[in-house]
């Protein structure tokens, strides 16, 4: 097990001020002054300004992760803290730590240094290694060039990490609601039903993201494989006699090529950002033979009935204030380079958490609270990969909002007592609605816009454009692998 | 789940290099009769790793696969009958699913296998 015993600084009191003149002592590398920061951020303010050794905690483990190049979370790091401000970090880390130790000794020698660089730049904090070999060396972490590398690496290898807003606002909402959501979903889109009655018969279709199963077996003629990530829809699937099984459509279990044809239908929506959506398509390219089709289709932003984008709340400013940042990245000409996976979701109670940082800016000296952060948010966002962020972001037209929560009513006789929904309720998940007599759950959607669809395929080198269209207020395209 | 299905999984652990076949372990399963669709059958012949279908139904207890097949067997409705019961009408109801490289082991339950991966393992 390892421990680091860390004794906070006197001067490390409980404002922005002294959160950032500690980073920036502890970090004098700006990269990790952007990735504490953003882990900060997405954090509960309150909490880690009430606990002190929560940041320090986040800061140690961040370093470490960085310096061993393990991709790690964070929460399932740092165990527990004891009473006498020792981290103890859990099985997750260590086996993390593990692996990249047994591969050669450089990450040991980092570690070591990491040790030390915590040691002496909080003067308090001391680090001992039990359970860690130790190694006498006095090499250097790793230069710049190494560290701005991984840079790269750490935005980008987590596209398959599923963010937690995804997490909290479609898995498990939709593992919520699944009976009711299903016995909502019969109706067939006419497209779809074309798409899959042109295959040839006996072909093999692959159904990422099958919700309640309702195009599985629509052309009689065809074999079907679903799956889905919420276990709730996947069992009423498999109730209805489908071949199934519980998986995510970003990283589908399947070997290449065995599809005659896949689809995604209304999935591609729920996820939270472009590299994960793009991801998601390039898994049903590969998993159909060469010639074989594709079809997706996603809400659109251009709704038929445009009223109905009246009782969606628009992420807009969650997103600019919270995700990307008070720096307002979209405004500045060169291309934002945030990206979304990089800065975790917050806690339950992420609006909150973006009026605590407002109050903290008002409570100091604007040039101390509001002008440090965003100078550690510019630095660090020189990684040449490019920006994460919604193509509404990057074209600057904000007022074309994208990002929404999709309200789903639960009517009250269908929430069990005791169930999932109380425990919603309890974590706020879900909010009452007594006039309407439901339970009220928002789910997480990226609308698309008009060509964003075909923007997003245009990368993906083995698949070309057969077709695409509107239909029923979704963008749709037809894909054929190359 | 069906040997077909089987026959596609393949493990997508972080880091592994070849997850297929996932090894089987069945401590229930079922037949369950469906109608032979000989299309179907000759269009996922080319793409059925044999070899991996004939150990997973030996695994339940259906021995009659031949070690080698071949595309020309698919003429011989005995085969044809053969290949069907094997890939379509055998399901392990409950038992797992492992990766031939890390031992991490996929349950099935209620014929769902669950391939959902830890977050270190993406």
């Amino acid at each position: 097990m390892w421990r680091v015993r860390a004794q906070i600084p006197k001067r490390f009191g409980v404002d922005a001020a002294c959160l950032s003149s500690l980073l920036q002592d502890l970090f004098p590398v700006e990269y990790f002054g952007l990735m504490v920061y953003n882990s900060i951020r997405s954090a509960r303010l309150r909490d880690i300004i009430h606990s002190p050794v929560e940041l320090l905690s986040r800061v140690c483990f961040l370093k470490a992760a960085q310096c061993l190049d393990v991709n790690a979370e964070y929460d399932e790091t740092v165990q527990s803290v004891t009473s006498d401000s020792t981290l103890i970090f859990g099985t997750g880390f260590r086996e993390a730590l593990n692996k990249t130790m047994s591969g050669s000794l450089k990450p040991l020698k980092c570690m070591q240094q990491f040790h030390s660089n915590v040691s002496s730049s909080t003067k308090g904090v001391q680090a001992d290694g039990a359970g860690l070999p130790s190694v006498e060396s006095d090499e250097k972490c790793p230069t710049e060039d190494s560290v701005s590398m991984r840079q790269n690496q750490t935005c980008s290898t987590n596209v398959q990490h599923t963010p937690d807003i995804e997490r909290k606002y479609v898995h498990h909402v939709y593992d919520a609601i699944a009976p009711h959501f299903s016995s909502t979903r019969f109706a067939k889109w006419p497209k779809v039903s074309m798409f899959l009655n042109s295959l040839m018969p006996g072909s093999v279709i692959l159904d990422a993201g099958c919700g309640n199963g309702k195009y599985l077996g629509l052309n009689p003629r065809c074999f079907y494989i679903g799956c889905d990530i919420s276990a709730p829809l996947i069992q009423i699937c498999a109730g209805r006699g489908h071949e199934v099984m519980v998986a995510d459509a970003v990283n589908l279990p399947y070997r290449s090529g065995f599809g005659d044809a896949a689809i995604s239908i209304a999935v591609l929506h729920h996820l939270s950002t472009e590299s994960r959506r793009r991801k998601a398509i390039e898994e049903l390219v590969r998993v159909v033979q060469k010639g074989g089709l594709v079809l997706i289709t996603v809400w659109a932003v251009e709704q038929e009935d445009r009223s109905v984008l009246s009782k969606w709340t628009p992420l807009t400013r969650k997103y600019e204030e919270e995700w990307i940042g008070p720096g307002s990245p979209h405004m500045r000409s060169s291309p934002s380079t945030v990206t979304l996976e990089s800065i975790p979701e917050a806690e339950e109670s992420s609006h909150r958490d973006v009026d605590e940082f407002k109050a903290l800016d008002n409570q100091n000296p604007p040039k101390e609270s509001k002008q440090q952060p965003k100078e550690i948010i510019e630095v660090g966002a020189v990684p040449s990969k490019v920006a994460d962020v919604s193509v509404a972001f990057r074209n600057g037209s904000i007022d074309n909002h994208q990002e929404y929560f999709v309200p789903w009513h639960l009517p009250y006789h269908r929430a069990e007592i005791g169930g999932a929904s109380s425990l919603a309720l309890e974590s706020g998940l879900a909010k009452k609605d007594d006039k309407k007599g439901a339970v009220v759950y928002n789910r997480y959607y990226h609308v698309f816009i008009e060509g964003e669809l075909e923007r997003l395929v245009s990368g993906i080198e083995n698949a070309f454009i057969r077709d695409k269209f509107y239909d029923k207020s979704n963008w749709c395209i037809i894909l054929e692998k190359s | 789940m069906r040997l077909l299905t089987h026959n596609m999984l393949s493990s997508n652990i972080k880091g592994v290099t070849n997850g297929f076949p996932l090894r089987l372990q069945v401590e229930k399963s079922v037949e369950k009769e469906v109608d032979l669709n000989p299309d179907f059958l000759k269009n996922i012949f080319p793409k059925i790793e044999w070899k991996a279908l004939v150990d997973a139904s030996r695994a339940l207890g259906y021995p009659e696969l031949p070690d080698e097949a071949e595309p020309s067997m698919l003429d011989s409705h005995d085969f044809l009958k053969k290949f069907h019961h094997a890939l379509l009408e055998l399901h392990v109801e409950e038992g797992a699913l492992i990766c031939p490289e890390t031992g991490r082991n996929f349950p099935i339950s209620k014929g769902i296998p669950n391939m959902l991966l830890h977050e270190d393992e993406v």
